[in-house]
């Protein structure tokens, strides 16, 4: 037999790798650029072991961290994707039937869990579920600016990745262990890869900050998040999703929990075993997930783009965010938190991802047909 | 151009399309696309061999399937990246260099359509539940699809009227590695004491009142086929409980010596099923106690059944401290702290233990 093509789009294959180990990178955290060293050298050529996509997070050099909530681990991929770009209007209907028919199976058996375009080439990247049973694939789908689709090879890719499976406790029982920790968001800052999760049996908050490259001595600190409201309670509180964000040049996390509030956390305060208290400034409704958040700049302002499941998308006024009182009771809500309008033209807003300073990449529609396309920060 | 529907493993025989008069025929065999009678030139054409044969699975503009073509015995082969999925139609186009393009549908695997799967128990187990309950678990007897759930779980109110907002719908389900269990949060939201949506809203479970879980037949089990029959659990909402489940009062009946009889714990309140599996153990001097599990008494009584009889001596219950109730309140600490009582937060899970003497 005579194989005579890999069609398979491998972005790392065969590619003449240009990294080396101490090139300098530069970070797209907290939109400051911070002189990082390289690690892509750590990074070793072959197949990647992916469960599952469920978050993506692009860090430097066009390394992407996939969040495998199946295999319960972090995977940093080499897409080789490091031709500078420049953002070009993304327009693709119907993607769901677009890359059902590019692995073979009808649209709806895809599950689109997360976009993100690369700072460098502007190429977009999803996360995809082909199938959506437990044994479904998992593909991450690149998307030129031209809207052509191609696969990134995990068979033969640079790699390498960092479980997230602690060591069971002594009172582990007997009775088989069904836990499983959903990746709910992921984000690269000044060298760690920040996790947040959600556990499918105990109510707890871990996020984990895990320094890459990665080494599997090194698992990453767990931070407890908790949540108080008017200062009389609180909860341990996962987070949903969060950005890195300054505030008076210091880097923070801007944090969405699982119970609706937006809070502030400084990077400084995660620290190992820390237990961290978010300060609230805006609540976004009830009944409400936000799902991505995109800060940005416009007419010498800042703003954050929030994706949301019920409530549609929403501007943030985002200057002097150190000027606002935290929120400490739900009485003064209307008056206490940080400003935010209704975008309402954008409606089924699925994932949102910033694309360039001017405009963000949106996932959007019903489940039977999927668009991804460029949109104009408002 | 050509076009012909053929079932799986079939061939499409389309004459007439070679310079050589040679009987050219699509052929799906064993989950791979071959171009049978087509002599296949020395050397890929400069477009790629994508130039010349390709396959759909969908209609409109959309792109072909990934892959790898071979030259098999002389027919150009295509193998899909992945497996051909059940019920999809496969569209397969030749386009011979200078020729006529043709085509022929071939169907994946046969969609199997019997509806086995169900809903085989839902946790808590019983019919009151406290306002502030923090999850359900849904057992399914096989599989399922991802990304349906929440239009296929309701709580209807007394009237039957669905309730609104009172799970937090996550878009990536939390289910176990199976997707045979499905983890249901409420909204800590309207659990938690002094947040806008509780404040706004109240408990999803009001103290008095009736409800009924309804979950729809046409959720779709992994094979794609619905449910062989809906599933229904009524219960009614019973005063919130905010108090940290105290392994004191807990009574432990002790098995006898070189039986295998049960080691019995009996809690004063249900108890969180899934965390029972897993977060209470046996051991003795030598280390764990290997043994069964077993949950009943709508969760208020834990069984271990040891693999080898019981030898007489000492030996200590094992208790993770992050054990939860039905209300996310563990060992030592409640779901929401009330600060003024100046509890101890845990860093961490620890384990505690309590003895007890087998004799």
């Amino acid at each position: 037999m005579r194989r005579v093509k890999f069609l398979t789009v491998a972005f790392g294959l065969a590619a003449v790798l240009c990294l080396t180990a101490g090139l300098a990178f530069h970070s797209y955290a907290a939109g400051r650029s911070t002189p990082l060293v390289a690690a892509a050298a750590d990074l070793t050529m072959g197949k990647a072991q992916l469960q599952s996509a469920s978050r993506l997070a692009f860090g430097p050099d066009g390394i992407l961290f996939v969040g495998d909530s199946a295999g319960a681990s972090i995977v940093a991929l080499d897409t080789n994707d490091r031709t500078a770009g420049s953002a070009a209007k993304m327009d693709v209907s119907g993607i769901n039937a677009k890359i059902a028919s590019l692995l073979g199976t009808s649209a709806d058996q895809i599950l689109i869990n997360d976009v993100k375009v690369n700072p460098i080439s502007k190429n977009a990247y999803l996360a995809v579920s082909r199938g959506r049973g437990p044994d479904a694939a998992a593909v991450i789908v690149r998307v030129d600016g031209k809207g052509q689709l191609s696969a990134l090879s995990l068979d033969n890719v640079k790699h390498s990745s960092v479980s997230l499976v602690d060591v069971p406790t002594a009172a582990s029982g007997n009775g088989g262990n069904a836990r499983t920790q959903t990746i709910t968001d992921i984000a690269f800052l000044n060298g760690n890869v920040l996790v947040a999760g959600l556990s499918n049996e105990e109510w707890s908050s871990a996020l984990r900050s895990i320094p890459f490259p990665f080494s599997q001595a090194a698992k990453g600190a767990t931070i407890q998040i908790w949540h108080a409201s008017h200062g009389d309670f609180e909860t341990q509180a996962p987070v949903r999703t969060f950005v890195p964000y300054m505030i008076q040049n210091q880097p923070y996390i801007l944090a969405a929990y699982t119970c609706t509030p937006l809070v502030k956390i400084a990077v400084s305060d995660l620290k190992p075993g820390a237990q961290v208290k978010g300060t609230t400034i805006a609540d976004l409704g009830a009944g409400n997930r936000p799902l991505d958040m995109v800060p940005y700049q416009k007419g010498g302002h800042n703003y954050i783009l929030i994706a949301n499941s019920s409530n549609g998308i929403q501007k943030l006024q985002a200057d002097n965010l150190e000027a606002y009182k935290p929120i400490t009771s739900p009485t003064v809500m209307d008056t206490g938190g940080v400003p935010f309008e209704k975008i309402g033209e954008l409606k089924g807003v699925m994932h949102l991802a910033r694309l360039d300073d001017s405009n963000a990449l949106v996932l959007m529609g019903t489940n039977d047909s999927l668009d991804l396309k460029s949109i104009a920060l408002p | 151009m050509l076009k012909i529907r053929l079932a799986l493993a079939a061939v499409a025989l389309l004459s007439g399309v070679t310079a050589a008069a040679q009987v050219v025929a699509l052929h799906l065999e064993n989950g791979a696309f071959k171009i049978v009678g087509w002599k296949v030139g020395p050397a890929e054409p400069p477009q790629g061999w994508p130039s010349v044969f390709r396959v759909y699975s969908g209609a409109g503009d959309v792109p072909p399937l990934l892959g790898t073509y071979s030259v098999e015995a002389g027919s150009l082969v295509f193998h899909p990246r992945f497996p051909l999925a059940p019920g999809v139609p496969y569209r397969a186009v030749f386009s011979p260099p200078g020729g006529k393009s043709i085509e022929a549908i071939f169907d994946g695997p046969r969609q199997e359509t019997t509806p086995t799967t169900k809903v085989v128990h839902v946790y808590p187990s019983a019919d009151v539940l406290p306002s502030n309950t923090l999850k359900l678990y849904l057992y399914f007897s096989a599989p399922m699809s991802r990304g349906e759930a929440w239009q296929r779980i309701h709580l209807l109110d007394d009237n039957g009227k669905p309730l609104q907002f009172e799970f937090v719908e996550i878009q990536q389900e939390l289910w176990d590695a199976r997707n045979t269990r499905l983890t249901v949060l409420f909204d800590p939201g309207r659990i938690k004491r002094g947040v806008l949506p509780e404040m706004q809203m109240g408990p999803p479970i009001v103290e008095g009142k009736h409800y009924t879980l309804v979950i729809d037949r046409q959720w779709k089990d992994a094979r794609g086929v619905p449910l062989a029959e809906g599933f229904r659990k009524s219960f009614r909402g019973g005063p919130a409980d905010r108090t940290p489940p105290n392994p004191e009062t807990w009574r432990m009946i002790a098995p006898k010596a070189a039986t295998a009889g049960d080691l019995i714990v009996e809690f004063p309140k249900p108890m969180d099923y899934a965390l029972l599996q897993r977060m209470l153990g046996v051991s003795a001097g030598h280390g764990n106690v290997a043994g069964a599990v077993s949950v009943g008494r709508e969760e208020t009584q834990w069984r271990f059944t040891p693999r080898e009889p019981w030898k007489a001596g000492a030996y200590q219950l094992t208790i993770d401290t992050a054990l939860e109730d039905l209300c996310g309140n563990h060992i030592g600490q409640a779901f929401d702290l009330d600060k003024f009582q100046q509890i101890t937060r845990s860093i961490e899970s620890k384990t505690i233990s309590m003895p007890f003497e087998v004799r």
